[in-house]
């Protein structure tokens, strides 16, 4: 990546002006990318009195965090945070697992029909059964409406299955060889000794499924009817474009806080979107190198 | 180690230790052979279940786009069902919907690869220009983060962005105009699409163009400058031509997905007033397909979609196999 180089570009040095235009153009191109997320969270702390006159475009008018105190007390979004948890933990996991064990045995050189197995994987990467008999197939399995309908259908993907393998294919042979000289059979070779040093690619893999599962949300609509079972992105589908949670009510139920009855719809709406955009948008910087290696690890021919 | 390099060996090379042990018991090497494979195959079996299950089952699933399926009729049966050939697909190709939705599901995808193609291309040239490596970074990482934000998000804040008043019809105002609809007239929907669309993508699709610009030696830089080239053509000359193979390769793939509008992302910001211009194959498939139980129309016209990309794929990789020596299979 251009960030790993020291500074390769002293060499190309040239006029100032046309430094500082580039310059000028790269802030700008920065400052639209950011804005919509900078004017989501100034609206969300401004006033709402402010917000309601539609005041708010640079800079936050007044300070209010109401909106704020109001969804830390809606219990319904802290449950369906805590489904997202369950959703990403289990299905990270299973990910993880699931890649390891799919791609070990692609890697031993005498596997027995390894290449009729290598299409077998190949072939569901460009063509499937589609929505609606992969529908009709849950529902038979009995985990339609359950939190299995949307862990297990996703738990393995054949692209990571190919990406660990890939890195598996760049252990030396001289260390699996030696022990199976100390007497190590196939399973105690992958969990003892390749595991622990497949630390950089199962983090890939972790970070992708973490932020995957994280912002999923179609799944869910289509198996969960249960709003119990919903994770965080369906619960601000619900409000945000279905409309059909009215964030007010919450407001409503405590009629002494004058300040939240003034609260706009919006201004909670925009509160609970960053909520939900937060941990992402935090965590994101430093997980960086893991996308963009995992990017273009993609890219490379298998 | 340095022994084992004969053919003979070179099969066994995972297992010599048991090969050691089972030499010395009957059936010897063919046995431990299939014991070796059998453990291979026990490892990969919860792999090749899950896959046999959730993708190849749903395959075979399609038959029921042939068929008159109800819930309640046995999932899937070759035998015990009325057969209907074509019936689906001749009433969703007669259907009042079918050039509407062709129509999206094709300019939504063009318009995004019309005016979204270039934009990471002159992006990471830009990123490839600034020296300051942190002034870089921090630009990298802004314009990357609206792929990880999550499709719901983007689509409130869309939504609340268009609405009649929101930030856009603010503006607007501010410059003495009048306020539209922007979210209830189908001619703005395209826009806001393919805007979105751009938004979201333009940042993370920069790093292979970067990545590649990246293995250009600094001293052809050096060495086109001392020929007098200036920035531009340094640019035009060895920035460009460097990542001239991505280009070529992405553009082709491009193809292959002329028919793929995101719909997952439609679904979240489109609405019955804008179905003129915002309803593609993905959303009605889920509307009238699986909302409204028409479950073998539903999987006809899946199917059919997915035999059109997977034709446009086809046709994708073997453009790029001749031109740009990178295929997929």
């Amino acid at each position: 990546m251009a960030s790993v180089r020291k500074n390769p570009n002293k060499i190309r040095e040239g006029s100032v002006v046309v430094d500082i235009i580039l310059y000028a153009i790269a802030l700008v191109i920065c400052l639209i990318t950011l804005y919509p997320f900078y004017f989501v969270i100034i609206m969300s702390i401004s006033s709402p009195s402010e917000v309601a006159a539609m005041n708010v475009v640079w800079f936050p008018k007044g300070f209010n965090l109401s909106s704020y105190e109001l969804i830390v007390r809606d219990a319904k979004m802290w449950w369906a945070y805590s489904n997202t948890l369950i959703y990403v933990a289990a299905g990270t996991l299973l990910n993880c697992l699931m890649a390891v064990l799919g791609a070990y045995p692609l890697t031993v050189r005498n596997l027995k029909g390894r290449k009729w197995i290598v299409v077998f994987l190949l072939i569901p990467m460009y063509f499937g059964g589609g929505l609606i008999p992969s529908y009709l197939l849950v529902n038979k399995l009995g985990m339609y409406n359950t939190m299995f309908a949307v862990i297990i259908p996703g738990m393995v993907s054949i692209w990571n299955i190919i990406l660990v393998r890939t890195f598996f294919m760049t252990i030396p042979d001289g260390l699996k060889e030696s022990a199976f000289i100390d007497g190590a059979s196939h399973l105690q070779l992958l969990f003892k000794i390749i595991l622990p040093i497949s630390k950089p690619i199962l983090a890939v893999i972790a970070i992708y499924s973490i932020v995957g599962i994280w912002n999923s949300w179609f799944d869910a609509l289509v198996y969960l009817p249960n709003e119990k079972l919903h994770p965080l992105q369906m619960y601000l589908y619900r409000i945000v474009v279905q409309q059909s949670v009215d964030l007010k009510m919450l407001s409503l139920e405590d009629t002494k806080n004058a300040v939240a009855n003034m609260l706009t719809n919006i201004q909670l709406k925009y509160a609970i979107i960053v909520f939900t955009a937060l941990p992402v948008i935090f965590t994101y910087p430093f997980f960086q190198k893991y996308f963009i290696k995992g990017a273009l690890l993609g890219s490379l021919k298998e | 180690m340095k022994l084992r390099k004969g053919p003979k060996n070179y099969r066994n090379r995972y297992g010599k230790g048991k090969i050691m042990k089972t030499n010395s018991q009957p059936g010897g090497r063919r046995s431990f052979h299939l014991r070796e494979n059998a453990q291979l195959y026990l490892i990969m079996l919860p792999v090749l279940l899950h896959i046999f299950i959730f993708s190849y089952i749903p395959m075979y699933g399609i038959i029921i786009a042939f068929q008159d399926y109800f819930p309640g009729k046995p999932f899937f049966s070759f035998t015990d069902t009325n057969w209907v050939g074509f019936k689906h697909f001749i009433e969703f190709f007669n259907g009042p919907y079918f050039g509407r939705l062709m129509r999206n599901t094709f300019s939504l995808s063009f318009y995004f690869l019309v005016f979204g193609f270039w934009v990471p291309i002159l992006f990471a040239v830009l990123l490839n220009e600034l020296k300051n490596g942190i002034f870089k970074k921090y630009v990298q990482t802004a314009s990357y983060l609206p792929h990880f934000i999550s499709n719901v998000v983007v689509a409130g804040m869309v939504l609340s962005f268009i609405n009649t008043d929101g930030i856009i019809n603010t503006i607007v105002k501010m410059f003495g105009g009048t306020p539209v609809a922007i979210n209830t007239e189908a001619g703005y929907f395209p826009a806001i699409y393919t805007i979105t669309s751009i938004w979201k993508s333009f940042g993370w699709s920069s790093i292979l163009y970067l990545a590649a610009m990246s293995s250009v030696d600094p001293h052809l830089y050096e060495a086109a400058k001392m020929d007098g080239a200036n920035r531009f053509k340094q640019i035009l000359h060895i920035s460009l031509p460097s990542i001239r193979p991505t280009i070529l390769f992405l553009l082709i793939f491009a193809i292959g997905s002329l028919f793929s509008a995101n719909s997952e992302f439609i679904l979240l910001i489109y609405n019955p007033m804008v179905y003129e211009t915002a309803d593609v194959i993905g959303t009605y498939l889920y509307r009238d397909g699986l909302l409204g139980g028409q479950f073998s129309l539903g999987t006809a016209v899946g199917l059919f979609i997915s035999v059109i990309n997977f034709a446009l794929l086809y046709f994708a990789n073997t453009l790029s196999r001749k031109y740009s020596d990178y295929a997929l299979w």
